[in-house]
């Protein structure tokens, strides 16, 4: 008997692990390449059978030919709630996570999200991994609905902008270049600005416009490192608006929204005792303090949320992409 | 297929096409006991090439189904494993041939209603 037969055989046996037919069906395949080695001109040889394995066709393919009557794993139906359910449930995820580090405490909704207390670095190597585990709940329980068999309506509630009806940017090429370009020039002005006032000063925040004069806003410490941080925030968006003029692709936002996420974890975590200028918190903190902590907090989380939001728009649609082109 | 058709995008339709045909050939076939391999060859004395890959499983789910039947022959020196039809599988095919030649009616009355189809 020949190698390449076995071997052949033993391929699509591998494809059909845990079919209770699999012997027969391979018996068959067997029986039918040898029949078609044997018709061919001259003696029965390894070249014959090669030409009768290769007109059977790949061993994969052989193999998915008796499996495809099997119920798909996700029916085309829920296919796209994979997606749907997934960004909900990690944009719940992700907004949690934020809590957790500001809190600095661990969350629990449970069954459905445990988020330990951790750092902001904590943080960016728990989104990942969360992402992984919302994609595989939803598919799990897809996956379970799809094999009941039944007809169930899921719901999903209308936000005015589902995630379905994203419409594709515009084509208007050069209009939409040119105000990338305005876009890219301002905020170069704005960040050499930035700069300039934090070589001269150590901060760029101040309470009044006398250049001659400058009182900062924040004591020394926190002022130098808020600075630092909201210069490199509008670096980030400089260099992904100049990126932008080369190129379209939605990696650039992706990967200037989690940059930007990650500065405004940073921004979070500095402590807000000590934050403003002797002078200033004499005059403010006993009347507004606590109110002008929650209002920071809760606007920062606000603007980590619809970041959140955006960066999720782009994977699904980059995701979407890389599935059409899969199939 | 030739490369006018490939170009028309007939490939893909006409594998649509043949997935219910070849389950009325077989059925058709099988009134006389046949193994998988001579049925390959039938088909193509016959001008109609079947995919080999693509018959094998469509026996198997025939069989299960009840519609066929099937008995290894071990008395030669290869072994080969035999079909013939069942009563549930002539009563299959003649429904099946019924829905056919329907068909087959619709579009030949369109063809002489529209003389450029």
């Amino acid at each position: 008997m020949s190698d390449k037969l076995e071997a052949y055989l033993e391929e699509i046996s591998h494809y059909l692990a845990g079919r209770a037919e699999r012997e027969e069906i391979l018996s068959e395949i067997r029986s039918h390449i040898m029949e078609k080695a044997a018709e061919g001109p001259g003696e029965f040889t390894d070249a014959a059978i090669e030409r009768a394995i290769a007109s059977f066709g790949p061993a994969r393919k052989v193999a998915e030919r008796y499996l495809d009557e099997s119920r798909p794993i996700i029916a085309p139906a829920y296919k796209r709630y994979l997606v749907r359910y997934t960004s909900l449930l990690f944009a719940l995820h992700a907004a949690l996570t934020v809590l957790a580090v500001v809190l600095k405490k661990e969350l629990i909704v449970f069954p459905l999200l445990y988020i330990p207390r951790v750092s902001v670095i904590g943080a960016l190597m728990y989104l990942p991994a969360a992402f992984l585990t919302d994609l595989g709940a939803v598919a799990l329980v897809l996956y379970f609905i799809t094999q009941s068999g039944k007809d169930i309506q899921l719901p999903w509630p209308k936000f005015g902008v589902d995630l379905d009806e994203i419409k594709p940017r515009p084509k208007r090429f050069w209009l939409s270049r040119i105000a990338t370009a305005v876009g890219a020039v301002v905020m170069l002005a704005i960040t050499d600005f930035a700069l300039y006032l934090f070589a001269r000063h150590q901060t760029i925040f101040f309470v009044n416009m006398d250049w001659t004069d400058p009182r900062p806003l924040f004591s020394p410490g926190a002022g130098r490192r808020l600075s630092l941080i909201v210069i490199a925030m509008f670096a980030t968006t400089t260099l992904s608006l100049l990126v932008k003029l080369l190129t379209r692709s939605r990696w650039v936002d992706i990967v200037s929204n989690v940059v930007s996420l990650a500065l405004i974890g940073l921004v979070l975590t500095q402590p807000f005792d000590n934050l403003f200028a002797p002078e200033i918190a004499g005059k403010i903190l006993p009347k507004l303090g606590p109110w002008l902590k929650y209002t920071i907090l809760y606007s920062l989380l606000f603007v980590a949320l619809m970041i959140s939001i955006d960066l999720i728009k782009h994977i699904v649609i980059i995701s979407r992409r890389k599935l059409r082109s899969i199939r | 297929m030739n490369p006018k058709e490939e170009q028309l995008g007939i490939g893909s339709l006409e594998t649509e096409m043949n997935r219910g045909f070849l389950h009325i050939l077989v059925l058709s076939l099988l009134e006389k006991d046949m193994y998988g391999y001579s049925m390959v060859k039938h088909m193509e004395s016959l001008g109609y090439k079947v995919e080999e890959n693509t018959l094998y499983p469509l026996l198997r789910r025939l069989e299960k189904n009840g519609w066929i039947a099937s008995k290894w022959d071990l008395t030669e020196d290869r072994p080969r494993k035999f079909y013939a039809i069942t009563a549930q599988g002539r009563a299959l095919r003649a429904g099946l041939l019924d829905v056919w030649k329907n068909q087959n009616r619709v579009l030949d009355e369109i063809t002489k209603e529209t003389p450029h189809v």
